[in-house]
Protein backbone atom coordinates (compact mmCIF):
# COMPACT_ATOMS: atom_id res chain seq x y z
CA UNK A 1 0.00 0.00 0.00
CA UNK A 2 2.77 2.35 1.01
CA UNK A 3 4.91 1.68 -2.00
CA UNK A 4 1.82 1.92 -4.08
CA UNK A 5 1.12 5.43 -2.79
CA UNK A 6 4.70 6.46 -3.44
CA UNK A 7 4.51 5.07 -6.90
CA UNK A 8 1.31 6.98 -7.51
CA UNK A 9 2.93 10.17 -6.31
CA UNK A 10 5.94 9.55 -8.51
CA UNK A 11 3.66 8.86 -11.42
CA UNK A 12 1.81 12.11 -10.86
CA UNK A 13 5.08 14.02 -10.71
CA UNK A 14 6.15 12.60 -13.97
CA UNK A 15 2.84 13.32 -15.65
CA UNK A 16 4.01 16.75 -16.81
CA UNK A 17 2.60 18.51 -13.83
CA UNK A 18 3.59 22.13 -13.37
CA UNK A 19 3.85 22.04 -9.60
CA UNK A 20 6.25 19.53 -8.06
CA UNK A 21 5.97 18.46 -4.44
CA UNK A 22 8.99 16.08 -4.47
CA UNK A 23 7.19 13.29 -2.63
CA UNK A 24 9.46 11.03 -0.67
CA UNK A 25 8.59 7.82 1.13
CA UNK A 26 10.29 7.79 4.52
CA UNK A 27 8.73 4.59 5.74
CA UNK A 28 6.24 2.20 4.22
CA UNK A 29 3.11 4.29 3.65
CA UNK A 30 4.66 7.47 5.07
CA UNK A 31 4.97 9.78 2.08
CA UNK A 32 5.99 13.34 2.70
CA UNK A 33 6.10 16.20 0.21
CA UNK A 34 9.58 17.54 0.78
CA UNK A 35 9.09 20.74 -1.18
CA UNK A 36 6.14 21.60 1.07
CA UNK A 37 8.21 20.73 4.11
CA UNK A 38 11.10 22.96 3.15
CA UNK A 39 8.83 25.88 2.33
CA UNK A 40 6.92 25.36 5.56
CA UNK A 41 10.13 25.49 7.55
CA UNK A 42 11.23 28.62 5.74
CA UNK A 43 7.85 30.19 6.44
CA UNK A 44 8.10 29.17 10.08
CA UNK A 45 11.60 30.62 10.28
CA UNK A 46 10.51 33.91 8.75
CA UNK A 47 7.46 34.24 11.00
CA UNK A 48 9.51 33.29 14.02
CA UNK A 49 12.32 35.71 13.20
CA UNK A 50 9.93 38.57 12.53
CA UNK A 51 8.27 38.15 15.89
CA UNK A 52 11.40 37.18 17.74
CA UNK A 53 13.42 40.20 16.59
CA UNK A 54 10.45 42.49 17.13
CA UNK A 55 9.94 41.21 20.66
CA UNK A 56 13.58 41.56 21.75
CA UNK A 57 13.87 44.58 23.99
CA UNK A 58 10.39 45.90 23.13
CA UNK A 59 9.96 49.66 23.54
CA UNK A 60 7.02 51.57 24.92
CA UNK A 61 7.35 53.84 21.92
CA UNK A 62 7.64 51.30 19.10
CA UNK A 63 9.61 51.75 15.93
CA UNK A 64 10.71 49.71 12.95
CA UNK A 65 9.92 46.02 13.04
CA UNK A 66 8.25 46.19 16.43
CA UNK A 67 5.85 48.74 15.00
CA UNK A 68 5.12 46.53 12.01
CA UNK A 69 4.47 43.39 14.02
CA UNK A 70 2.37 45.31 16.50
CA UNK A 71 0.27 46.46 13.58
CA UNK A 72 -0.59 42.84 12.76
CA UNK A 73 -1.17 41.92 16.38
CA UNK A 74 -3.35 44.96 16.91
CA UNK A 75 -5.30 44.24 13.74
CA UNK A 76 -5.92 40.62 14.77
CA UNK A 77 -6.62 41.56 18.37
CA UNK A 78 -9.34 43.88 17.14
CA UNK A 79 -10.93 41.09 15.10
CA UNK A 80 -10.66 38.66 18.00
CA UNK A 81 -12.21 41.05 20.48
CA UNK A 82 -15.14 41.54 18.15
CA UNK A 83 -15.80 37.85 17.59
CA UNK A 84 -14.44 36.10 20.68
CA UNK A 85 -14.66 38.77 23.36
CA UNK A 86 -11.94 39.78 25.79
CA UNK A 87 -11.62 36.34 27.36
CA UNK A 88 -11.58 34.61 24.01
CA UNK A 89 -8.92 36.96 22.73
CA UNK A 90 -6.57 36.18 25.61
CA UNK A 91 -7.16 32.48 25.08
CA UNK A 92 -6.87 32.34 21.31
CA UNK A 93 -4.39 35.13 20.50
CA UNK A 94 -1.25 32.97 20.02
CA UNK A 95 -3.06 30.51 17.78
CA UNK A 96 -4.87 33.09 15.67
CA UNK A 97 -1.87 35.40 15.20
CA UNK A 98 0.31 32.48 14.21
CA UNK A 99 -2.38 31.18 11.87
CA UNK A 100 -2.69 34.49 10.08
CA UNK A 101 1.03 35.15 9.85
CA UNK A 102 1.82 31.60 8.73
CA UNK A 103 -0.72 31.69 5.91
CA UNK A 104 0.17 35.26 4.97
CA UNK A 105 3.93 34.68 4.78
CA UNK A 106 3.38 31.24 3.23
CA UNK A 107 1.18 32.69 0.50
CA UNK A 108 3.73 35.35 -0.39
CA UNK A 109 6.61 32.87 -0.45
CA UNK A 110 5.48 31.36 -3.75
CA UNK A 111 5.58 34.79 -5.36
CA UNK A 112 9.29 35.28 -4.77
CA UNK A 113 11.48 35.34 -7.87
CA UNK A 114 12.69 31.86 -8.75
CA UNK A 115 16.37 32.60 -8.32
CA UNK A 116 18.53 29.89 -6.79
CA UNK A 117 15.64 28.45 -4.80
CA UNK A 118 12.48 26.98 -6.18
CA UNK A 119 10.02 29.04 -4.17
CA UNK A 120 6.52 27.72 -3.67
CA UNK A 121 3.87 28.42 -1.11
CA UNK A 122 3.41 25.75 1.54
CA UNK A 123 -0.29 26.54 1.16
CA UNK A 124 -0.30 25.23 -2.41
CA UNK A 125 -0.33 21.73 -0.92
CA UNK A 126 -3.71 20.23 -0.12
CA UNK A 127 -2.16 18.60 2.96
CA UNK A 128 -1.17 21.95 4.45
CA UNK A 129 -4.52 23.62 3.96
CA UNK A 130 -6.41 20.61 5.34
CA UNK A 131 -4.01 20.41 8.25
CA UNK A 132 -4.90 24.01 9.07
CA UNK A 133 -8.63 23.79 8.49
CA UNK A 134 -8.98 20.51 10.41
CA UNK A 135 -6.95 21.99 13.25
CA UNK A 136 -9.33 24.92 13.32
CA UNK A 137 -12.40 22.67 13.19
CA UNK A 138 -11.30 20.24 15.88
CA UNK A 139 -9.63 23.00 17.81
CA UNK A 140 -13.01 24.72 17.91
CA UNK A 141 -14.59 21.64 19.50
CA UNK A 142 -11.70 21.20 21.90
CA UNK A 143 -11.79 24.80 23.04
CA UNK A 144 -15.60 24.67 23.25
CA UNK A 145 -15.51 21.62 25.51
CA UNK A 146 -12.73 23.19 27.55
CA UNK A 147 -14.72 26.39 27.99
CA UNK A 148 -18.29 25.12 28.30
CA UNK A 149 -18.00 21.41 29.03
CA UNK A 150 -19.78 18.80 26.99
CA UNK A 151 -22.75 21.16 26.77
CA UNK A 152 -20.82 22.89 24.04
CA UNK A 153 -22.26 20.43 21.54
CA UNK A 154 -25.74 21.63 22.36
CA UNK A 155 -25.30 24.25 19.70
CA UNK A 156 -25.78 21.44 17.17
CA UNK A 157 -29.44 21.23 18.15
CA UNK A 158 -30.15 24.91 18.58
CA UNK A 159 -32.59 26.45 18.24
CA UNK A 160 -34.46 23.15 17.62
CA UNK A 161 -33.29 19.50 17.35
CA UNK A 162 -34.53 19.57 13.78
CA UNK A 163 -31.59 21.77 12.86
CA UNK A 164 -29.10 18.97 13.57
CA UNK A 165 -28.63 17.95 9.91
CA UNK A 166 -27.94 21.53 8.91
CA UNK A 167 -25.42 21.95 11.70
CA UNK A 168 -23.73 18.68 10.75
CA UNK A 169 -23.55 19.73 7.14
CA UNK A 170 -22.08 23.04 8.23
CA UNK A 171 -19.51 21.32 10.44
CA UNK A 172 -18.32 19.25 7.49
CA UNK A 173 -18.46 21.84 4.73
CA UNK A 174 -16.82 24.62 6.71
CA UNK A 175 -13.33 23.07 7.00
CA UNK A 176 -13.73 21.70 3.49
CA UNK A 177 -14.48 25.07 1.92
CA UNK A 178 -11.88 26.89 4.02
CA UNK A 179 -9.17 24.49 2.91
CA UNK A 180 -10.20 24.36 -0.73
CA UNK A 181 -10.59 28.12 -1.06
CA UNK A 182 -7.08 28.75 0.19
CA UNK A 183 -5.60 25.82 -1.73
CA UNK A 184 -7.32 26.79 -4.97
CA UNK A 185 -6.39 30.44 -4.82
CA UNK A 186 -2.74 29.87 -4.08
CA UNK A 187 -2.17 26.93 -6.36
CA UNK A 188 -3.99 28.62 -9.23
CA UNK A 189 -1.97 31.76 -8.64
CA UNK A 190 1.32 29.87 -8.92
CA UNK A 191 0.26 27.87 -11.95
CA UNK A 192 -0.98 30.99 -13.70
CA UNK A 193 2.29 32.76 -12.93
CA UNK A 194 4.29 29.95 -14.53
CA UNK A 195 1.98 29.95 -17.54
CA UNK A 196 2.22 33.72 -17.88
CA UNK A 197 6.02 33.56 -17.79
CA UNK A 198 5.89 31.14 -20.68
CA UNK A 199 3.48 33.32 -22.63
CA UNK A 200 4.93 36.80 -22.00
CA UNK A 201 8.19 37.04 -20.09
CA UNK A 202 7.75 40.73 -19.28
CA UNK A 203 5.34 43.01 -17.46
CA UNK A 204 2.27 40.76 -17.36
CA UNK A 205 3.72 38.23 -14.88
CA UNK A 206 4.90 41.10 -12.66
CA UNK A 207 1.42 42.55 -12.61
CA UNK A 208 0.08 39.15 -11.67
CA UNK A 209 2.69 38.87 -8.90
CA UNK A 210 1.50 42.18 -7.49
CA UNK A 211 -2.08 41.02 -7.58
CA UNK A 212 -1.12 37.66 -6.10
CA UNK A 213 0.66 39.33 -3.21
CA UNK A 214 -2.61 41.08 -2.47
CA UNK A 215 -4.52 37.81 -2.85
CA UNK A 216 -2.06 36.22 -0.43
CA UNK A 217 -3.00 38.75 2.21
CA UNK A 218 -6.69 38.53 1.38
CA UNK A 219 -6.79 34.72 1.61
CA UNK A 220 -4.92 34.77 4.91
CA UNK A 221 -7.45 37.29 6.19
CA UNK A 222 -10.43 35.26 4.94
CA UNK A 223 -9.09 32.05 6.42
CA UNK A 224 -8.48 33.80 9.75
CA UNK A 225 -11.95 35.35 9.79
CA UNK A 226 -13.58 31.96 9.11
CA UNK A 227 -11.42 30.36 11.77
CA UNK A 228 -12.55 33.06 14.18
CA UNK A 229 -16.18 32.30 13.41
CA UNK A 230 -15.47 28.65 14.18
CA UNK A 231 -14.05 29.58 17.56
CA UNK A 232 -16.63 32.23 18.30
CA UNK A 233 -19.26 29.70 19.35
CA UNK A 234 -16.86 28.27 21.96
CA UNK A 235 -16.80 31.64 23.71
CA UNK A 236 -20.44 32.37 23.17
CA UNK A 237 -21.90 32.44 26.66
CA UNK A 238 -25.29 30.78 26.83
CA UNK A 239 -27.22 31.58 29.97
CA UNK B 1 -1.71 17.17 -7.44
CA UNK B 2 -4.20 16.23 -4.75
CA UNK B 3 -2.51 13.52 -2.71
CA UNK B 4 -3.39 13.18 0.91
CA UNK B 5 -0.51 11.69 2.81
CA UNK B 6 1.64 12.04 5.90
CA UNK B 7 2.44 15.61 4.94
CA UNK B 8 -0.85 16.57 6.56
CA UNK B 9 0.23 15.27 9.94
CA UNK B 10 3.67 16.80 9.55
CA UNK B 11 2.04 20.16 8.82
CA UNK B 12 -0.14 19.93 11.93
CA UNK B 13 2.98 19.30 13.98
CA UNK B 14 4.89 22.09 12.26
CA UNK B 15 2.15 24.56 12.91
CA UNK B 16 1.68 23.59 16.54
CA UNK B 17 5.44 23.85 17.09
CA UNK B 18 5.39 27.35 15.60
CA UNK B 19 2.44 28.37 17.80
CA UNK B 20 4.21 27.01 20.87
CA UNK B 21 7.53 28.70 20.14
CA UNK B 22 5.98 32.05 19.29
CA UNK B 23 3.66 31.99 22.30
CA UNK B 24 6.63 31.27 24.53
CA UNK B 25 9.21 33.66 23.12
CA UNK B 26 7.57 36.36 21.07
CA UNK B 27 3.96 37.11 21.88
CA UNK B 28 4.30 37.56 25.62
CA UNK B 29 6.76 40.47 25.57
CA UNK B 30 4.98 42.11 22.66
CA UNK B 31 1.53 41.76 24.21
CA UNK B 32 2.89 42.97 27.51
CA UNK B 33 4.42 46.09 26.02
CA UNK B 34 1.21 46.77 24.12
CA UNK B 35 -0.84 46.43 27.29
CA UNK B 36 1.66 48.59 29.16
CA UNK B 37 1.39 51.25 26.50
CA UNK B 38 -2.40 51.11 26.61
CA UNK B 39 -2.36 51.48 30.39
CA UNK B 40 0.23 54.24 30.25
CA UNK B 41 -1.77 56.23 27.73
CA UNK B 42 -4.95 55.77 29.74
CA UNK B 43 -3.09 56.75 32.90
CA UNK B 44 -1.51 59.78 31.26
CA UNK B 45 -4.84 60.92 29.92
CA UNK B 46 -6.40 60.58 33.35
CA UNK B 47 -3.46 62.45 34.91
CA UNK B 48 -3.78 65.20 32.32
CA UNK B 49 -7.48 65.47 33.10
CA UNK B 50 -6.73 65.73 36.82
CA UNK B 51 -4.01 68.30 36.20
CA UNK B 52 -6.42 70.33 34.10
CA UNK B 53 -9.06 70.25 36.81
CA UNK B 54 -6.45 71.21 39.41
CA UNK B 55 -5.20 74.07 37.29
CA UNK B 56 -8.72 75.32 36.83
CA UNK B 57 -9.46 75.24 40.54
CA UNK B 58 -6.15 76.97 41.29
CA UNK B 59 -6.95 79.59 38.69
CA UNK B 60 -10.35 80.22 40.25
CA UNK B 61 -8.74 80.40 43.67
CA UNK B 62 -6.18 82.93 42.46
CA UNK B 63 -8.84 85.01 40.83
CA UNK B 64 -10.79 85.08 44.09
CA UNK B 65 -7.65 85.96 46.02
CA UNK B 66 -6.82 88.71 43.57
CA UNK B 67 -10.29 90.18 43.90
CA UNK B 68 -10.04 90.04 47.69
CA UNK B 69 -6.61 91.70 47.62
CA UNK B 70 -7.92 94.43 45.35
CA UNK B 71 -10.83 95.02 47.68
CA UNK B 72 -8.52 95.15 50.66
CA UNK B 73 -6.21 97.60 48.92
CA UNK B 74 -9.17 99.79 48.08
CA UNK B 75 -10.28 99.69 51.71
CA UNK B 76 -6.79 100.64 52.87
CA UNK B 77 -6.68 103.55 50.44
CA UNK B 78 -10.12 104.73 51.49
CA UNK B 79 -9.14 104.50 55.12
CA UNK B 80 -5.93 106.45 54.55
CA UNK B 81 -7.83 109.10 52.67
CA UNK B 82 -10.31 109.41 55.51
CA UNK B 83 -7.55 109.64 58.11
CA UNK B 84 -5.74 112.23 56.08
CA UNK B 85 -8.91 114.27 55.71
CA UNK B 86 -9.55 114.11 59.46
CA UNK B 87 -5.97 115.17 60.22
CA UNK B 88 -6.22 117.93 57.70
CA UNK B 89 -9.45 119.25 59.25
CA UNK B 90 -8.08 119.03 62.76
CA UNK B 91 -4.89 120.89 61.88
CA UNK B 92 -6.89 123.56 60.21
CA UNK B 93 -9.18 123.95 63.22
CA UNK B 94 -6.25 123.98 65.66
CA UNK B 95 -4.41 126.55 63.65
CA UNK B 96 -7.48 128.72 63.50
CA UNK B 97 -8.00 128.52 67.25
CA UNK B 98 -4.36 129.29 67.93
CA UNK B 99 -4.46 132.17 65.56
CA UNK B 100 -7.55 133.55 67.24
CA UNK B 101 -5.92 133.17 70.62
CA UNK B 102 -2.78 135.05 69.46
CA UNK B 103 -4.86 137.84 67.97
CA UNK B 104 -6.92 138.08 71.12
CA UNK B 105 -3.82 138.22 73.38
CA UNK B 106 -2.25 140.81 71.15
CA UNK B 107 -5.38 142.93 71.23
CA UNK B 108 -5.50 142.72 75.02
CA UNK B 109 -1.84 143.66 75.29
CA UNK B 110 -2.38 146.58 72.94
CA UNK B 111 -5.40 147.73 74.97
CA UNK B 112 -3.43 147.49 78.20
CA UNK B 113 -0.51 149.39 76.73
CA UNK B 114 -2.87 152.02 75.42
CA UNK B 115 -4.49 152.37 78.81
CA UNK B 116 -1.12 152.68 80.54
CA UNK B 117 0.07 155.19 78.01
CA UNK B 118 -3.08 157.19 78.43
CA UNK B 119 -2.81 157.27 82.21
CA UNK B 120 0.84 158.34 81.97
CA UNK B 121 -0.01 161.01 79.47
CA UNK B 122 -2.81 162.18 81.78
CA UNK B 123 -0.46 162.59 84.75
CA UNK B 124 2.04 164.54 82.63
CA UNK B 125 -0.67 166.70 81.11
CA UNK B 126 -2.07 167.48 84.64
CA UNK B 127 1.33 168.61 85.86
CA UNK B 128 2.03 170.47 82.66
CA UNK B 129 -1.30 172.26 82.70
CA UNK B 130 -0.90 173.18 86.34
CA UNK B 131 2.54 174.60 85.66
CA UNK B 132 1.16 176.49 82.74
CA UNK B 133 -1.86 177.76 84.65
CA UNK B 134 0.25 178.94 87.64
CA UNK B 135 2.48 180.79 85.29
CA UNK B 136 -0.55 182.44 83.79
CA UNK B 137 -2.11 183.46 87.16
CA UNK B 138 1.23 184.13 88.74
CA UNK B 139 0.49 182.05 91.64
CA UNK B 140 1.27 178.67 92.70
CA UNK B 141 -1.40 176.22 92.07
CA UNK B 142 -0.67 173.01 93.87
CA UNK B 143 -3.49 172.24 96.13
CA UNK B 144 -5.58 169.10 95.82
CA UNK B 145 -8.45 171.07 94.52
CA UNK B 146 -6.40 172.53 91.74
CA UNK B 147 -5.16 169.14 90.70
CA UNK B 148 -8.71 167.81 90.67
CA UNK B 149 -9.89 170.67 88.58
CA UNK B 150 -7.04 170.24 86.11
CA UNK B 151 -7.72 166.51 86.00
CA UNK B 152 -11.34 167.13 85.12
CA UNK B 153 -10.37 169.47 82.32
CA UNK B 154 -7.79 167.00 80.97
CA UNK B 155 -10.26 164.15 81.10
CA UNK B 156 -12.82 166.19 79.25
CA UNK B 157 -10.23 167.05 76.56
CA UNK B 158 -8.91 163.51 76.27
CA UNK B 159 -12.41 162.23 75.89
CA UNK B 160 -12.97 164.36 72.84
Amino acid sequence: MGTEAAAMAKEAENANEIIHYFAQEWAPGVVIHMQTMYMTWITMAIVFLLFFIASRNPKLVPSGLQNGMEFFIDFLNGLMEETLGMKGRKYMAPFMITLFMFIFIGNELGMLPQIGVHWTSPTNDINTVFALSLMVAFGGYAVGVHQQGIGHFKHFISPKPGFLPIHLLDAITKPLTMALRLFGNILAGEILLIVLYQLTPWVIPELWVMFSLFIGFLQAFIFTMLALSSFAIAFHDEH
Amino acid sequence: MVNFNATLIAQVLNFLILVFILAKFAYKPLMKIMDDRKNKIAGDLAAAETAKTDAESIKAEYAAKLAAARQEAQAIIDNARKTAQTAHDKILADTKAEQDQIVKTAKEAIALEKKQALSEIRAHVINLSLVAASKIVEQKLGSEEDKKLAGDIVDAVLKQ
